[in-house]
């Protein structure tokens, strides 16, 4: 019984007509929306994203005052990361353990990967608090915090290069498949790309699950894609509501 | 004449000393306890040398840790400004020592040093109190000119042990002339284990580290041969 | 990584002038990494390893535990490691920073999680008694490289190590000392191996004036391959890829640091990956070495329970 149950899900992971088991072709993204500005009266910057059923809220606090000499820098502003997964966020109900591994690794990776856009230089002495809350888990959890924490900056007003966009992408036989949910990344090799701008230099790379070196190019081409079109899908939100803020300063 | 010792072996005076009637002076290593007993507290060489009428007694020991005694010439490396002058570390994990800013010559309320974190400067101790931090000096204060202190630009500087940093500072180490055979190249030496050297190109720096960092334990026979060899693989 | 050592101006200086001039100061060259000095020491399961100054000994020990409910079949394995201020003062007795726990991590992945161990191999009884291997890595120096030292030293412990043999006669389980039959080796299923990558971005403004030697300096960013502590200090990111020598690659990290092309990515996988070829050698050739020490009178063969037929 369980392994037909098994067999039935590898058919559905990439059928032979092209289709992954929600219906999306190998190179699409699954939904991507975004919202900037939605907690306007408790942070000074703040986002939601939502990555198909992955859902995270991102606020951002500062450049304010540091918490003590640790989170001084004379040179450059303190960035800090917190990354909280509710417990609610996936089918099991497991209590969360505070600071336990993963979760600190996430906070420094999401933390260093944007320290490299944020100008962080024009701030000395000064700490940019990120708190990223996960709402719901499906797959591409650093990613959707990076893409969150990126527009939660740009609400902020903290200057930075350009955008930071992330995207994951695995292989499934010989096939890269775009921007994976919890079922795929389960049974695939994958990795998690983070680019700034649309240039094809990486700032963030994660893989954690093996992967031939031969599939490793197409895999990073198609993840390095899909944050282009992430980074594009952002500009627009961004746009957007500057436009809708400037409207309504005209009324006025 | 010198020989090994190890800390608590008793120290036969009539042996090291030749006048025995002369006053002794203890030098590093060495120690009197309450009962006038003398020995030495650190492993070493023990070697005496006759100053004025005295007779100075000391332990040659190496060690890691530099502890600031006035008078020596040290490399520090300036870690932090204040209102009164910077805070320099001449030893990785030791407390940091005091660079006053009238310490420099010429220097006054109007024209003060200005030193960048990360610079390098080669100073003369110039206190060195237990209890309070040790303050250092860019200055020569019998002449009140540099004489040869202040900051050290471009070049490299590395770690050596302190009796390395000692022989090469007071004995003149023959490994000096041979690399000085084989590529012109300026250095400072700070008791404190920490070398500067500096040299048109960046082949011959770190051929010089490398025949200074090679050749401690080398027996000096060997050691033109060694340089020859350093600067030829380069 | 490694922030908090006072390194001269001076210092910093002339290392980036020496990688402008493509020199390093312990005159490698950019991409060639330190060469691994692997030995084992009396007991099964004690592998020492120096890369450069760096110091690391792996012991693997096993005991037997109940296994997990919901793996009734598979077998514990953890690694421990131990970075006291014993291996530089850069690192904190009782605290872990950022970088010791991505470092643990990456460990982790590139052993634990790509399955080098084969976990089911070390059930004894499904549900009630199974093997739990356990990797205690002490660090006693620190020069760089640590990750890749680590990891040759545990992959290196485990080839090495031996297991007492088990017979089970039902819910009966015996243990037979190392005297009575031969120990059994650990089943490992392939061998990561790890390699660190630097990236420095090289400021061209103070030379810029010599515009003769242009063509081989377009690219100013400098890629080093097993930076030492030094190097490690002034590198503008690090990249680790782990790759087996089955051209498997079993973890990659780059958390920030300097943006770097996508195809200068793929040649460190290259570079990586010859890395990866070269050591399995060396960790294979070791243990032969170490193997036909023990094994004087060819004592093997007549613990062996086998017949041959």
């Amino acid at each position: 019984m369980i392994l037909d149950a098994d067999s039935f899900l590898e058919k559905c992971i990439y059928s032979p007509e092209g289709l992954r088991a929600d219906g999306r072709r190998w190179n699409e993204l699954r939904q991507f929306k975004c919202q900037i500005n939605t907690h306007a009266n408790s942070s000074d910057g703040s986002s939601y994203v939502e990555q198909g059923y992955s859902k995270v809220v991102c606020i951002v606090n500062g450049p304010k005052e540091p918490d003590g000499r640790s989170h001084t820098f004379l040179d450059k502003a303190c960035i800090s990361v917190e990354v909280n997964i509710a417990s609610f966020s996936t089918v099991d109900r497991k209590k969360v353990v505070r600071n336990n591994k993963r979760v600190q690794e996430l906070n420094t990776t999401i933390q260093r990967t944007l320290e490299e856009a944020v100008l962080s230089h024009l701030y000395p002495r000064t700490q940019i608090d990120i708190s990223i809350q996960v709402l719901q888990q499906d797959g591409g959890l650093l990613p959707t915090c990076v893409n969150a924490a990126t527009l939660a900056l740009i609400d902020a007003g903290i200057p930075m290069v350009d955008y930071v966009s992330a995207c994951s992408a695995g292989i499934y036989d010989t096939t890269p498949l775009l921007d994976l949910n919890t079922m795929e990344e389960n049974d695939l090799a994958f990795l998690t790309v983070g680019v700034i701008g649309k240039s094809d230099s990486l700032a963030l790379l994660m893989m954690e699950t093996r992967m031939s070196m031969d599939n490793l190019e197409p895999v990073m081409a198609i993840a390095i894609a899909g944050s282009h079109s992430i980074r594009d899908i952002m500009d627009r939100e961004v746009r957007r509501h500057g436009k809708q803020r400037l409207a309504k300063k005209g009324n006025m | 004449m010198s020989h090994i010792v190890l800390p608590g072996d008793t120290v036969d005076r009539a042996n090291l000393v030749e006048n025995d009637s002369a006053p002794v002076i203890l030098g590093p290593g060495m120690y009197q306890d309450l009962s006038n007993n003398q020995y030495p507290i650190n492993a070493g060489l023990i070697n005496t040398t006759k100053k004025r009428s005295n007779q100075l007694i000391y332990v040659d020991y190496n060690s890691k840790r530099y502890l600031p005694a006035v008078n020596d010439h040290v490399i520090g490396i300036v870690q932090g400004k204040h209102s009164e002058g910077f805070r320099v570390s001449l030893c990785e994990g030791s407390a940091p020592v005091q660079l006053g800013e009238f310490a420099f010559p010429n220097a006054s309320k109007k024209n003060r040093p200005n030193l960048p974190n990360g610079a390098l400067v080669y100073a003369r101790v110039s206190a060195a109190e237990r209890n309070i931090e040790s303050e250092i000096e860019c200055i020569d204060p019998t002449t009140g000119k540099d004489g040869g202190f202040g900051e050290l630009k471009g070049g490299f500087v590395f770690d050596i042990s302190l009796a390395y940093a000692r022989k090469l500072l007071f004995k003149g180490g023959i490994i000096l002339e041979f690399i000085g055979e084989c590529a012109p190249f300026e250095i400072a030496i700070g008791v404190n284990g920490k070398i500067w050297i500096d040299a048109p190109d960046v082949r011959t720096i770190i051929a010089v580290k490398d025949c200074i960092q090679g050749s401690e334990h080398m027996a000096p026979e060997m050691v033109r041969a060694f340089v020859g060899e350093t600067f030829k693989s380069k | 990584m490694a922030v908090g050592k006072s390194i001269s101006l001076n210092e910093s200086q002339f290392i980036l002038r020496a990688l402008r001039e493509s020199k390093r100061l312990d005159g490698r060259s950019f991409s060639e990494p330190r060469e691994v000095d692997l030995s084992f020491g009396d007991e099964f399961g004690h592998a020492q390893v120096k890369l450069g100054q760096t110091w690391v000994v792996a012991k693997i020990s096993a005991e037997v535990v109940k296994p997990r409910e919901d793996r009734p079949f598979e077998g514990g394995f953890t690694i421990n490691t131990d970075i006291s201020s014993m291996a530089s003062p850069l690192f904190e007795n009782n605290r872990q920073s950022d970088d010791e726990v991505i470092m643990s991590r990456m460990i982790e992945k590139a052993i634990r999680r790509s399955n080098s161990l084969d976990l089911e191999s070390l059930c004894i009884v499904a549900g009630k008694k199974v093997w739990n291997i356990r990797a205690d890595v002490h660090v006693l120096n620190y020069d760089g490289g640590l990750v890749d030292a680590i990891c040759i030293a545990v992959i290196a412990g485990l080839l090495h190590f031996r297991k007492p043999d088990v017979s089970v006669d039902g819910e009966e389980v015996s243990f037979h000392s190392f005297e009575d039959r031969n120990p059994v080796p650990l089943s490992i299923l392939h061998m990561p191996i790890c390699s660190t990558f630097s990236f420095f971005q090289v400021d061209q403004s103070e030379d810029a004036n010599d515009s003769n030697n242009l063509p081989e300096r377009l690219d100013p960013q400098v890629v080093l391959v097993d930076a030492n502590a030094q190097e490690l200090i002034l590198s503008g990111g690090d990249m680790t890829i782990t790759v087996n020598k089955n051209r498997d690659v079993c973890q990659m990290l780059k958390s920030g640091g300097l943006r770097v092309e996508a195809y200068t990515i793929l040649n460190c996988v290259n570079i990586a990956y010859e890395f990866a070829v070269k050591t399995t050698k060396l960790i294979n050739d070791k243990l032969k070495e170490d193997h036909a020490k023990r094994n004087v009178g060819n004592i093997d063969q007549l613990l062996s329970a086998e017949n041959d037929r």
